[in-house]
């Protein structure tokens, strides 16, 4: 746009700042973490009010021993970890080292890669990934109403086929576009 | 376990958005980090839900349309995204700079 | 509890809803029938949208008069909600008209943008009577996912692509901040009711949480009405949509963020407005100064209405900033102000942006510079694009002077004086460039006397709409004994 003046040296200085040293960014995020933190987790001693959040309020409470079969867990993910660094360093202890470049290839005795790592997928998936996750979404609105089918009635099968109606429809769009034939 | 303990992971979870979308470049990882905001909402909300179980189960429900609600929004935010590679073969923000005041 | 014990059928009223319902069969059948349309009749959709927004507006005024809260509280029917839902319909009419032509000549997806401007527009519908938190997050999402792939409706249009990615980026991140917002306050008051969040968040008005939801919320849809510091989004957007999107996003995208902020504001909040108020007083003053002040400098038309836009939005956040449940008349007078100014914003402000759009359909250009003399090229043109101008800018004989009026007004009586000399002065800053633009198109001669044709549709709406500002300036009360009735 034409006009120049302050308001670009403005935008540039404001830019640089963002892009360059990420100062911006940086500072935004100390800042939150430590605000967001400190006031929700903040004891707080009037009695009244929401002070039950940080203090007495409590997700219904979890088995005692709950914690304490990750401890269980925790002891065989460290021996398991402590058995591969010991063999290993014992291995190494006791092999002839004689590096040659055949033994640094990937596959040693496998077929030499061709090309690189990445490969493209084709982009008409995308089509079809994004229908599926809308439509694969809207089928948490369908879990509630299905656990309580029987209560609710007949009122609530009608309003759940109009939903259901109305999802058809983005289907029939997507068919009349020729969304799912594989071209 | 005290619901704050909840709070704050959720706490970290949003800031570590708000970081992603300030400091990315890249236009999906900026969408990544959108998404980490919004489960970062879900979180709280399920977990307030659980806290308060005599008051119903709003905070679920609601949980339920804000993951439908970031469904919809992905789905718009990628395809405009890859509108943008097809026209520009980049999907860098920075570059973004045709329009300026 | 339970699952099954918790999720109860709530009593539906289905008159209450008539107007979503018809809207949302309308936007439904618009798509339907463009499937089947052939390529030379896909234009048919703008007639069957109108329809629909017509049978809405007709559901509307079915509802006249009544008060009625239905689906468990989470909708409410009351004048309020009316005049809102009446708004937004005629703002659809009107970016209707507008669209006709613009995307009829071009090669766009014509039933797709009917079909998502129908959509959006239900966003506004719902969420003028929407009086609970998921209802109103739910209407604010339908309003600006559809609008953001109205933006994109360029495809090829690098332009168009870059404001689809800027506006979608704001207004995702927005949502975000929002819910956030939204999910402490759930925490805080164990509802998502508005009236119940009301009666319960007076108990914990000084907790450090209660401060970090609301300025959360407020944040939140202050990137939605695009108040300064947080607009950037805005102009680039407005820029790079096709045009009658554009004047759809200042209008009904901004009038549904306003609504939204209104009710959640009189509605759930009042009670620690003390924590709040002084926020909206630093966001109002600055979205009118920096607002007013960019503007100054825009060449493109667009870009100046844009950021005119922003500058009015200013205006009514100041109403905001007068809120005060101590005080009833005085809240009830900045509510009231509030509501007309909206009203009286996005009729004019549509007509300016139809005036653009007309003078760019037989000009192609947006800049400034070329309106110079448009007086001798379409007298008609010229005149009616003074009038939208001469109301933005709040001067008689057009209904924009009450509409700041009513607003100065009540920050008068809330004593509020030095956001009232703030206003005055950004009154007249803003006066300076719409003035400069109507002098252009006066006084100045043009480059080419080739005459402007103005279609007759866009002639005929923007007479409408030119007509009734004139009419709301003479006799006010057309509007007011409207928003006097209408209390939250």
């Amino acid at each position: 746009m034409p006009d120049s003046g302050v308001f670009e040296y403005l935008a540039a200085g404001l830019r640089g700042a963002v892009s360059r040293t990420n100062a911006l960014p940086n500072c935004a995020f100390c800042v939150l973490v430590f605000g967001l933190s400190a006031t929700l987790s903040y004891p707080r001693g009037s009695p009244r009010s929401c002070s039950h959040i940080a203090t007495s309020g409590a997700v219904p409470a979890v088995p005692r021993d709950y914690f304490s079969q990750y401890i269980t867990i925790g002891i065989f993910v460290l021996v398991g970890l402590g058995l591969v660094g010991v063999t290993l360093q014992l291995a190494r202890l006791v092999r002839p080292n004689v590096p040659t470049r055949e033994k640094y290839t990937t596959y040693e005795s496998g077929i030499d890669p061709i090309g690189r790592g990445w490969t493209q997928t084709n982009v008409r998936y995308y089509i079809f990934a994004l229908l599926f996750v809308i439509f694969d979404v809207e089928a948490v609105f369908l879990f509630p109403w299905a656990i309580v089918f029987e209560r609710l009635g007949t009122q609530a099968f009608i309003e759940m086929l109009i939903f259901i109606a109305i999802l058809a429809f983005a289907l029939l769009y997507a068919i009349r576009k020729k969304m799912l034939e594989w071209l | 376990m005290p619901v704050s303990f909840f709070l704050v992971l959720s706490a970290l979870l949003f800031s570590i958005g708000i970081y992603g979308v300030l400091a990315r470049q890249h236009a999906v990882l900026v969408l990544l980090s959108i998404e980490l905001m919004l489960n970062a909402v879900n979180i709280n909300l399920v977990a307030f839900s659980a806290m308060l179980q005599e008051a119903g189960l709003g905070g679920q429900v609601f949980a339920l349309f804000v993951i439908a609600v970031a469904a919809a929004e992905v789905g718009v935010g990628l395809a405009i995204v890859i509108l943008i590679y097809r026209n520009r073969q980049s999907v860098d923000l920075d570059e973004l700079d045709l329009m300026k005041w | 509890m339970d699952l099954a014990q918790a999720i109860a059928q709530p009593s539906v009223d289905w008159h209450a809803l008539s107007p979503d319902i018809v809207l949302a069969a309308a936007a439904c059948m618009v798509l339907i029938a463009d499937l089947f349309l052939p390529e030379e009749s896909k234009w048919l959709a703008m007639p069957l949208s109108a329809a629909g927004i017509l049978g809405t507006l007709a559901a509307v005024v079915s509802l006249a008069g009544e008060h009625r809260t239905t689906l468990g509280g989470a909708v409410e029917i009351d004048t309020f909600a009316l005049v809102f839902k009446g708004l937004f319909c005629v703002i659809g009419l009107i970016v209707l008209a507008m669209s006709f032509g613009y995307f009829r000549s071009g090669r766009y997806y014509q039933g797709e943008y009917y079909f998502l401007m129908l959509c959006s527009l239900l966003g506004g519908v719902v969420i003028s009577s929407a009086r609970e938190l998921v209802t109103l997050f739910i209407a604010l999402e339908l309003i600006s996912i559809p609008a953001i792939i109205m933006t994109a409706l360029r495809k090829a249009d690098v332009k168009s692509n870059e404001a689809a990615l800027k506006f979608f980026l704001f207004s995702v991140l927005s949502t975000a901040v929002m819910l956030y917002g939204m999910s402490l306050v759930y925490g805080i008051t164990g509802s998502t009711k508005l009236d119940e969040i009301r009666s319960s968040i007076a108990s914990s008005a000084d907790e450090p949480l209660v401060v970090l939801s609301v300025i959360f919320v407020v944040i939140g849809f202050a990137f939605k009405i695009s108040a300064v510091p947080f607009h950037f989004w805005a102009p680039d957007t407005y820029e790079g949509a096709p045009s009658p999107v554009a004047a759809f996003l200042s209008t009904a995208s901004k009038i549904g963020g306003f609504v939204g902020l209104l009710v959640l504001m009189f509605r759930a909040f009042p009670e620690v407005a003390d924590t709040w108020r002084p926020a909206f007083a630093v966001l109002a003053t600055l979205t009118m100064t920096v607002g007013n002040l960019i503007a100054l400098r825009q060449q493109h038309i667009i870009r100046l209405l844009a950021y005119s836009g922003i500058a009015q939005s200013g205006y009514v956040l100041v109403t905001l900033a007068l809120i005060d449940p101590s005080r009833p008349e005085a809240n009830a007078q900045a509510l009231e102000s509030a509501i007309v100014y909206l009203v009286i914003y996005g009729i004019m402000d549509l007509g300016a942006f139809a005036a653009a759009v007309a003078f760019a359909r037989k000009t192609g250009t947006y800049f400034l510079s070329d309106y110079a003399g448009l007086w001798r090229r379409s007298p008609v043109l010229a005149t009616l694009m003074a009038g939208f101008l001469l109301s933005l800018a709040g001067t008689p004989p057009m209904a924009g002077a009450w509409a700041k009026l009513f607003v100065f007004a009540a920050a008068i009586n809330s004593e509020v004086y030095w956001l009232a000399a703030v206003m005055g002065v950004n009154a007249v800053i803003a006066a300076w460039y719409y003035l400069a633009v109507v002098k252009r198109m006066f006084l100045d001669s043009p480059e080419v006397d080739e005459p402007i044709e103005v279609p007759y549709l866009l002639r005929a709406t923007m007479g409408v709409a030119a007509f009734a500002l004139l009419a709301v300036f003479i006799y006010p009360a057309f509007i007011t004994s409207l928003a006097d009735r209408s209390l939250l």
